[in-house]
Order: C-alpha cells, then sequence, then structure tokens
C-alpha cells in the first residue's frame, strides 16, 4: 500500500469498467486506475508535477456525470464509478480525437525524430486513435531546432504544449526559464527573455517530454533508440544514487533516461550526472597486465602482487566499487594482508541550492556501501585522509589500489606520487591507462569500470539498489574482485565461487546476515531502504525457498 | 409601446452623471451607506430574494456564487468586477462606464461588504480606453472624499479599489483567466476545480462579478430584492441590458424586463430591421451562442429559460440581427477567426480544433469545399465543445455547428458550386467526390 503524505490513507473502492478495485482515498485517479492494469492515457499528467489539465488525453467517464471528465484532475473517493476507454464508446471517441487534434500540426517527421521507438505519440496513436488522419490542410509552422539553454534543443512543431517542461523549471527547480508565447495553435514553449536554460536540472526536460519536441544537444541524431541496449542502473556521479535508465549502443552510452524511484531520485537526473553518466569510462584502457614497466601475462601479473602477502599495506579504494567488491576486499585484506589500512577516497564539496535538490556532496556513489561492509567507520573521509598522511609519512611498506578513483586526481602531487612509486610492492587495478597513479603503480592489472558490471550500491539514504551492467567491457579486462578472488586463491584459499558478477551479488546476499532474506529481484524492484529492513530469519529463508504449492 | 423600467440606464442621459457631483445629486452613494449598517449576510439574503443572475454570459445566480465563499478561511476575501466585455455583439458594460461609472463602484462597495472583502479590483478590457479613464476618474474622486480606501463613509471598514487594465485578450473575461492575468501571468483559464470561490487570486477566495451584475445591486437594495425579483420571469428576474447591433435601425443598449417577447423586443427598441430588408437571422445572447432563424422567434421571449428552450442562450445579451443580405458562409468564417485567434492555446482540442474548423470554412467560402465539410465539422465541432478546461470550446463549436444546421443549403450550394468549377476542369476528381 502506498503512502500517501506521510500518513496511511485508509483505502476506497472504486469500479473501474465494472471491476471493483481498492485503492487509497485520495489518490489521483489515474495512479489509482493502474492499480487495475488498465492504462488511462496521459501526456500533461506527471505524478511530481501540479496538474495542467491540458492535453485532454485522460477523459474518463464518470456515473452521474454529464461530460466526460479528465482523471488527472481527480481523486480516489469511495462509490466512484468510471469507464475508461474499455467500455465506454465516448471516451474512445474523446481520446482518438484528441490524437487527431494533437496530430495534425504535427510534423510527422518520425524517421528522422530521436523520439521514434520511444514516442508516446506513435504509442498512443496505434493503442487509441490508428486511423488516418481526416486533416487536408496546411499546417502550421514553427521554430525548429531552437536551443533553450547549453544542453537541451527545441524543435516547436513537435511540440503538443503539455507544458511538463515548464511546470518543471516552475515547481521543481523554481527557476521559471521557460513559458508558453502566444496564443491558438501559434502557441510556443521558448525560454523567457533573457533567459536561457542552463539549471543543473535542465536535461530533465527531455525526459518529461513525451513527444521529440525536446532533445538532448549532445545525443541528436546519435542512433535510432531500437539499435540501443537499455539497461536499469544507478549514477555513479554521488551517494544519492538516482535511479536510471541507460541506453549504450556498442561500448558507448547514447542516452540516459531518469527512472522513476519516488524514494529516491522521484523521475529526476542531474545534469552532471545525466551527461557525464560514462565520465568514468577512460578512453585510454589498460588492456593487459604490467610489471615494472613491461607487458605482462595475466599469470606474471598475479605472481608479482602475491608480494602483497602479509605486508603492512595501504588499500586505497575507489568509491564507486559494488558492495560485493567491498567485501571480497575486506576478506581479502584480512587473509592476506591483515595490518592493513583500508581507505576509501572521499572528499565532501560544497553543492549550490539547485544542485542540492538532488545531489549529494561528494562524488562517492557507494561510500555508505563501504561503510555497510565496514571498511571504513566514523565520518567517511577520515580513513582516507589519515591514509594519505600515513603514505607521507612512509607508513607503509606496500599499496594496493583499486579502481582510477583510489586517489582523487586533486590529491595527486608530486610528494604523493613519489612516496608511491618509491614503494617496493604497488599494486593497481586500473581501467584508464592515462594517469599518474597508473604510471606510480608497480604491478598493473586491467579492471573494469563501474559501468562495466553489475552489482549493487548503498546510496546516502541507506537504500540498497541494484545497477545492470550498462556497456560491454574491453576484452581482456577483469572485475576487481575477480582479480582479489584469483590472487588469494594463489595465496591459499578463494574467497568466493562466484564465475560472474550475478553469481557474485547471490553469494554475497547469502553470505550477508544483515542481507537475509533478499533476492536480485527483490532488490531491482526501487530498492531495499536497510534503515526500515528486517532480515528474514533462518526459518523464513528456508520457507522461501520451498517449491510453491 | 411597451414601457419598460430603466434601473440601470435612469441617469446615463445626464451630462454630469460620470462626476462624482452628478451621481451623489441624483441620489448616488446612499444605498451604500444604509447596507454598511445591515449585517453583509442581510444584504447577502436580499441578493438571493433578488433572484439576480449574473449577466456576464453564465447567468448564475448572484447571491448563491457569494455563498460559496467560506466566510472562516483566515484568508482575505477578494472581489472582482469583471469589466473585460470582449464578446463579439456585447458593449452594455462599456455604456455603463463611460457614462455611470460610479454605479457600478458603488454596486462594489455593496459586494464588498456582503462578502467582507477589503480589497476589489475592476479589470477592464485593454481596449475600453475611455471606459478606464472615466472610471479611473471616478474611483480617484471617491478616494478624494474617503469613499474608499479607511473607514469608508466612517463605517469602519476598509476598501481599497484598484484599477487594472487587461492587455486586449479575450480569454481574460473567463473567470479564471481572469484572475491568473491578474496575477501577472499568461491569460490562461485554470481548472475547477477549484473554483474561485474558494481558491481565487493569490489563493485566497475570490469572487468574480460582471459589471451589469454589480450595478443592479444598489437598486436591489435599495429598493428590496422582492421589488427586483417582482419583474421579469419566475427564473429570470429584474431587467437586463441588451446591445443590440447588426442589420437593425437602432442599434445600441437597451434595458428591458426579461420576459419581453423577442419580436417586440426587435421592432420596438431596435426599430426592426433596417427599412427594405428582411430578417434572417439572430444571435442573442453574443456571438458565442447558437444562431436562430428568422421563423424560430416568435415564440421566444427575452429570458434565459425561453431562449435556452429555443437551443440558443441568453449569454451576455449581445443581440445581433441579420438581415437577407447576409452571406452565412461569411459570417461563420468571420466568428471561427475570431475564437480561433482568441484561443489560449492551452487544451488540445480548442487549440487544434477550432483552428481546423476555421480552415474548413475558409475552404468552403473560397469555393474549395468538398462534400464530407460540413459531416466533419459537426464531428470536430462536438469533440470540442465540452472536452475543454473552460467554456471557450463551447463558443468555437456551438456557432460552428448551428450555422450548419440552421443555414445548410447555403453551405451546401457554396460546395456544390465549387465541385462544379472542379468538374469543369477534371471530370473524375469531381466524380470520385461523389458530385
Amino acid at each position: 500500500m502506498m503512502s500517501i503524505k506521510g500518513s496511511e490513507a485508509k483505502l476506497v473502492t472504486i469500479t473501474v469498467d465494472d471491476n471493483e478495485i481498492q485503492v487509497p482515498e485520495g489518490m489521483n485517479l489515474i495512479e489509482a486506475v493502474s492499480k487495475s492494469k488498465i492504462e488511462i492515457p496521459h501526456y500533461c499528467y506527471h505524478p511530481h508535477l501540479s496538474v495542467a489539465g491540458n492535453c485532454r488525453m485522460c477523459q474518463i467517464e464518470i456515473e452521474g456525470r454529464p461530460k466526460l471528465e479528465i482523471a488527472c484532475n481527480m481523486t480516489a473517493q469511495e462509490g466512484l464509478k468510471i469507464r475508461t476507454h474499455a467500455t465506454s464508446e465516448a471516451v474512445k471517441n474523446a481520446q482518438a480525437s484528441t490524437l487527431e487534434f494533437i496530430l495534425i500540426n504535427h510534423p510527422l517527421d518520425c524517421t528522422v525524430c530521436d523520439q521514434a521507438g520511444h514516442c508516446k505519440l506513435q504509442d498512443y496513436h496505434f493503442q487509441y486513435n490508428a486511423r488516418p488522419s481526416r486533416f487536408v490542410e496546411n499546417k502550421v509552422n514553427k521554430a525548429k531546432a531552437k536551443p533553450l539553454g547549453p544542453t537541451v534543443v527545441l524543435d516547436g512543431e513537435r511540440c503538443i504544449m503539455c507544458t511538463r517542461c515548464i511546470r518543471f523549471c516552475d515547481e521543481v527547480t523554481e527557476t521559471s526559464e521557460l513559458g508558453m508565447v502566444n496564443r491558438g495553435d501559434k502557441s510556443e514553449i521558448t525560454v523567457n527573455e533573457g533567459r536561457k536554460l542552463d539549471n543543473p536540472l535542465s536535461g530533465c526536460v527531455v525526459d518529461l517530454c513525451p513527444v521529440g519536441a525536446l532533445t538532448h544537444r549532445n545525443w541528436r541524431f546519435n542512433t535510432r533508440i531500437w539499435f540501443t541496449k537499455a539497461v536499469d542502473s544507478v549514477c555513479p556521479g554521488c551517494s544519492t544514487g538516482c535511479n536510471a535508465r541507460v541506453y549504450s549502443r556498442d561500448k558507448n552510452v547514447v542516452q540516459v533516461k531518469s527512472r522513476r524511484n519516488d524514494e529516491v531520485n522521484k523521475d529526476w537526473l542531474c545534469d552532471e550526472g545525466r551527461y557525464g553518466f560514462d565520465r568514468f569510462l577512460p578512453e585510454e584502457r589498460v588492456i593487459e597486465p604490467r610489471v615494472g614497466s613491461e607487458s605482462s601475462s595475466w599469470e606474471e601479473a598475479l605472481t608479482g602482487a602475491t608480494s602483497l602477502k602479509g605486508k603492512k599495506c595501504v588499500v586505497f579504494l575507489s568509491p564507486d566499487l559494488h558492495v560485493e567488491e567491498y567485501e571480497v576486499l575486506k576478506r581479502f585484506v584480512e587473509q592476506v594482508a591483515p595490518e592493513s589500512h583500508i581507505a576509501v577516497s572521499y572528499r565532501e564539496r560544497s553543492l549550490s541550492k539547485l544542485e542540492a535538490i538532488l545531489m549529494s556532496p561528494d562524488s562517492a556513489p557507494n561510500i555508505f556501501g563501504a561503510e555497510f561492509a565496514k571498511l571504513i567507520s566514523d565520518a567517511p573521509g577520515d580513513a582516507y585522509e589519515s591514509a594519505l598522511r600515513g603514505l607521507n609519512d612512509g607508513a607503509y611498506d606496500a599499496a594496493l589500489l583499486v579502481g582510477d578513483r583510489a586517489i582523487l586526481t586533486e590529491d595527486l602531487n608530486d610528494a604523493v606520487l613519489g612516496k608511491l612509486s618509491h614503494l617496493e610492492n604497488s599494486v593497481g587495478i586500473f581501467c584508464d591507462s592515462n594517469t599518474d597513479l597508473q604510471r606510480a603503480c608497480k604491478v598493473v592489472l586491467p579492471g573494469r569500470s563501474v559501468l562495466e558490471k553489475a552489482g549493487m550500491f548503498i546510496n546516502r539514504g541507506r537504500r540498497l539498489q541494484y545497477c545492470e551492467r550498462a556497456v560491454e567491457f574491453p576484452q581482456g579486462s577483469k572485475q576487481a574482485w575477480r582479480i582479489l578472488n584469483e590472487l588469494s586463491e594463489k595465496l591459499g584459499k578463494k574467497i568466493t565461487t562466484a564465475t560472474d558478477d550475478r553469481a557474485l551479488t547471490n553469494w554475497y546476499l547469502e553470505e550477508e546476515g544483515r542481507l537475509a532474506g533478499l533476492s536480485i529481484r527483490k532488490v531491482k524492484a526501487g530498492g531495499v531502504d536497510l534503515t526500515q529492513y528486517q532480515p528474514a530469519t533462518t526459518n523464513e529463508t528456508e520457507t522461501g525457498v520451498q517449491p510453491r504449492s | 409601446m411597451k414601457e419598460h423600467p430603466q434601473i440601470l440606464l435612469k441617469n446615463i442621459g445626464h451630462d454630469d452623471q460620470h462626476t462624482l457631483a452628478g451621481y451623489e445629486s441624483r441620489g448616488g452613494y446612499s444605498v451604500i451607506r444604509q447596507v454598511l449598517e445591515t449585517d453583509p449576510l442581510k444584504v447577502i439574503d436580499e441578493v438571493k430574494t433578488s433572484g439576480l443572475r449574473g449577466r456576464g454570459g453564465a447567468g448564475f445566480p448572484t447571491g448563491v456564487k457569494w455563498s460559496f465563499v467560506p466566510r472562516d478561511s483566515g484568508k482575505p476575501v477578494y472581489l472582482i468586477n469583471n469589466a473585460d466585455e470582449s464578446e463579439p455583439g456585447t458593449f452594455k458594460d462599456r455604456l455603463l462606464m463611460e457614462k455611470d461609472p460610479h454605479l457600478p463602484i458603488e454596486g462594489m462597495m455593496i459586494a464588498a461588504w456582503a462578502l467582507q472583502a477589503n480589497w476589489a479590483c475592476i479589470y477592464i478590457r485593454g481596449e475600453y480606453a475611455y471606459p478606464y479613464m472615466r472610471t479611473v476618474e471616478a474611483v480617484k474622486e471617491c478616494y478624494e472624499k474617503g469613499y474608499l480606501g479607511k473607514n469608508i463613509f466612517g463605517s469602519g471598514f476598509d476598501l481599497d479599489i484598484v484599477v487594472h487594465r487587461g492587455a486586449g485578450a479575450y480569454i481574460c473575461g473567463e473567470e479564471t483567466g481572469l484572475l491568473n492575468s491578474l496575477e501577472g501571468k499568461k491569460g490562461q483559464p485554470r481548472l475547477k476545480p477549484p473554483f474561485p470561490a474558494v481558491v481565487g487570486v493569490y489563493g485566497c477566495p475570490t469572487v468574480v462579478n460582471n459589471t451589469e451584475t454589480l450595478a443592479a445591486l444598489v437598486p436591489i437594495l435599495e429598493q428590496g430584492g422582492a421589488w427586483y425579483a417582482s419583474m421579469g420571469t419566475e427564473k429570470s428576474t429584474g431587467t437586463k441590458l441588451f446591445s443590440a447591433s447588426g442589420h437593425i435601425e437602432k442599434p445600441g443598449v437597451y434595458e428591458i424586463e426579461l420576459g419581453t417577447p423577442m419580436r417586440q423586443f426587435l421592432e420596438e427598441q431596435c426599430g426592426g430591421i433596417r427599412s427594405g430588408h428582411e430578417l434572417k437571422a439572430i444571435i442573442p445572447g453574443g456571438s458565442s451562442v447558437p444562431i436562430l432563424r428568422a421563423d424560430e422567434i416568435d415564440s421566444i421571449s427575452m429570458d434565459y429559460e425561453s431562449i435556452q428552450e429555443a437551443g440558443s442562450y441568453l449569454g451576455s445579451g449581445g443581440f445581433i440581427a441579420m438581415d437577407e443580405t447576409t452571406d452565412m458562409v461569411e459570417a461563420v468564417l468571420n466568428l471561427m477567426h475570431f475564437y480561433t485567434h482568441e484561443s489560449c492555446g492551452q487544451c488540445t482540442p480548442c487549440r487544434e480544433g477550432g483552428h481546423w474548423i476555421e480552415k474548413i470554412f475558409g475552404r468552403i467560402a473560397r469555393g474549395e469545399g468538398v462534400p464530407g465539410d460540413l459531416e466533419l465539422i459537426d464531428n470536430l465541432a462536438d469533440q470540442i465543445g465540452g472536452h475543454t478546461i473552460c467554456a471557450f470550446g463551447d463558443a468555437i463549436a456551438m456557432p460552428a455547428t448551428s450555422f450548419i444546421k440552421k443555414f445548410p443549403d447555403e453551405f451546401r450550394a457554396r460546395i456544390t458550386e465549387a465541385l462544379k468549377g472542379t468538374f469543369q476542369n477534371n471530370k473524375s476528381t469531381a466524380s470520385e467526390l461523389g458530385a
């Protein structure tokens, strides 16, 4: 049951096309009816924006009312009886007409439109109209390819005037860059005089646009959506853990959309996260292991890395490793070099008021995963700062560095790099070959970036979330957990029997008592709030795996 | 000739009626002095008794509208005088504001007292320059004499009136479009519910009344609701201003008792159709209401119920008469041009469908109509009217369908003529089109 405004709303019975359903009282009717597996089509309605009621797509019949009403401006009340397109001819006609009206001035340039294939206008036309237009007059011409700001471009002719973009800028960012000018069919969306659309969440208006009117300037004409592979991921930009849907083609991210999660990011993504989703995918890759200055085989490199055993080691970790990897790392260190000092790079940054709508003051997507794995305690940055000081003071005789951001670029001064390169034993697992950090290490193993593997993050709100692998990994690279597992096998005993990311997650969910009863499927469904989660007892877990009768 | 009680227009013949001195010399601002000593709820009851209905077009009972205002919301109540008179064929409020601007202002004072509103606004149509000047002067005079501002007429009641000039959009006469415009937003009607009586300007309870409605409060509170209700018919009480225009001998604004036969009004007040011509059609309540044919009007009287029974509306009282020289295709195209131009562009059916209808009528008028056009217009209008946020969709749909329904032969003839041309040029096309 969904809670409304923090309180558990009372359930009421409404009748949708002769079927009774129970929904929370006061719930928006579009949301409520979706519980009956019937979709009320809509363009202008959005659960996190005010109700505009202008598209007229969500018209429904209500018993006792003479005219059709719009579902978006109504709430569930006891005894309400409604009919949707499924059983009402009047509703069917109204929706078909609305689509016909919307399409008369629409350019129908689907062949060159980025939205084709994920366009609500296309979808609804086939679902609710699918008849040829009766319009034989001239279409209205409006501004084409008009930049609204650095990130977004408008095609005025494709616009259906749902005003979601305007309402987003008025209500969410409260920056009010966008407005509507002119009247009637000359109406256009525009940036208000002297303004440009350049707030830190500007890309959201493209997600909100149900048609191809607003597109990302950097991703326009990249590819047809049906050639892409889409996965559900979590933004690796900061510890907010915004849910995202990542579209990739070959090894490239070609578009990122927000994925609705009312508990985390509602339906938004910040521009830094969206447009920089692949900023952790380096251009120049470590493609083979290296020992000293020579390329080597995996065998040689792993053998070189065994030198860490028993050393007083400093372990610097990227803040974007998955929780499972942190667990593997913890066990590796306990097993191989228990005297070591583990640190996860972390430093807070200041955010503007607008950035703070969504962003967390860090660049560490899984710092709270490291905390959960008990790699760090107290203030998240303390271990990191003291490890840096220790390195400078010559407190360690070896170093293990995992991930390109194991030490933040801002900290890679000559002193730190000098100390690192003078260590007799230093092992790094990196993706980016063009870094001083990589060059400073004695043994380097090719790792995978955060987008090239699947696993779990824990966000600032202590919500466990699952990220699928977004892009193809380069041949010859291995996940950090796998490299460490092989290394520990070489030194005596395997940490896990898992051979792929999915198996590792399942292994971790079984091993970690605090997560007992969870499965990947459960974590994927909106994430799991760990502050509320009650781990299943052993009995429950057992019942859970019994075959269904 | 029947004598009609002149309760709104009785003083407009005096040259100095627009001045405070002139207005007061004829009993002006005496009613408000009494009203300020009456219980506000009694004032509302008196208006309910009078049966006064909103004169802006919808005809909703004024006293009932007032009673929707929550009295203990903790928020201020606002009163708006809707003087954004823009319906083609309607110019009655203009006359009041030009000739007797203090009358609606006194009416506003009465309404403000009844609603306990301390802030009121007169929203005047942008094009009404002269009425605006007269109104501003009248308000200024009132402030100078202490009739507005703090402690008006020494009653302890405060009332400020702001005169706001619109920017020329028809849709700002729609009460929620007006509220948005007043707040500095684009003049687009709001979704209802909530209604302005609960959530109006700046989110506070607001009453929006037409200028004529407010003016009528003065005689009602002077002589009593029962007296007002004794005039007119049972459900359409009192008198009403009609703006008569078109092919008549004496165009102008006339105050008549509601319930007067339409034919009588046409002959007596309007002086009949211009000589040598005969009546063809009448639009009885402003250009957005359905048109009536000459042969339909004999049984109609000028009141809300009778006109509605005949399939049209009394609306704002914009009485437009047309004689036999009127080309109905051109006439409806003219109206469609106006309404599509004024569509705010907010909701889909009105924004897109209105222009579509205009384009089809344009084609028919140019001699490029094809069979099926009229049915298409009918079908489109059916999907516009009643499918939009405000009543503007109906303002497009009603003239479009009623012109075709009442004068089908004229439209068909235009299309057939067009086809003859096509036929001469291209035989196969014409036969394909079923000519």
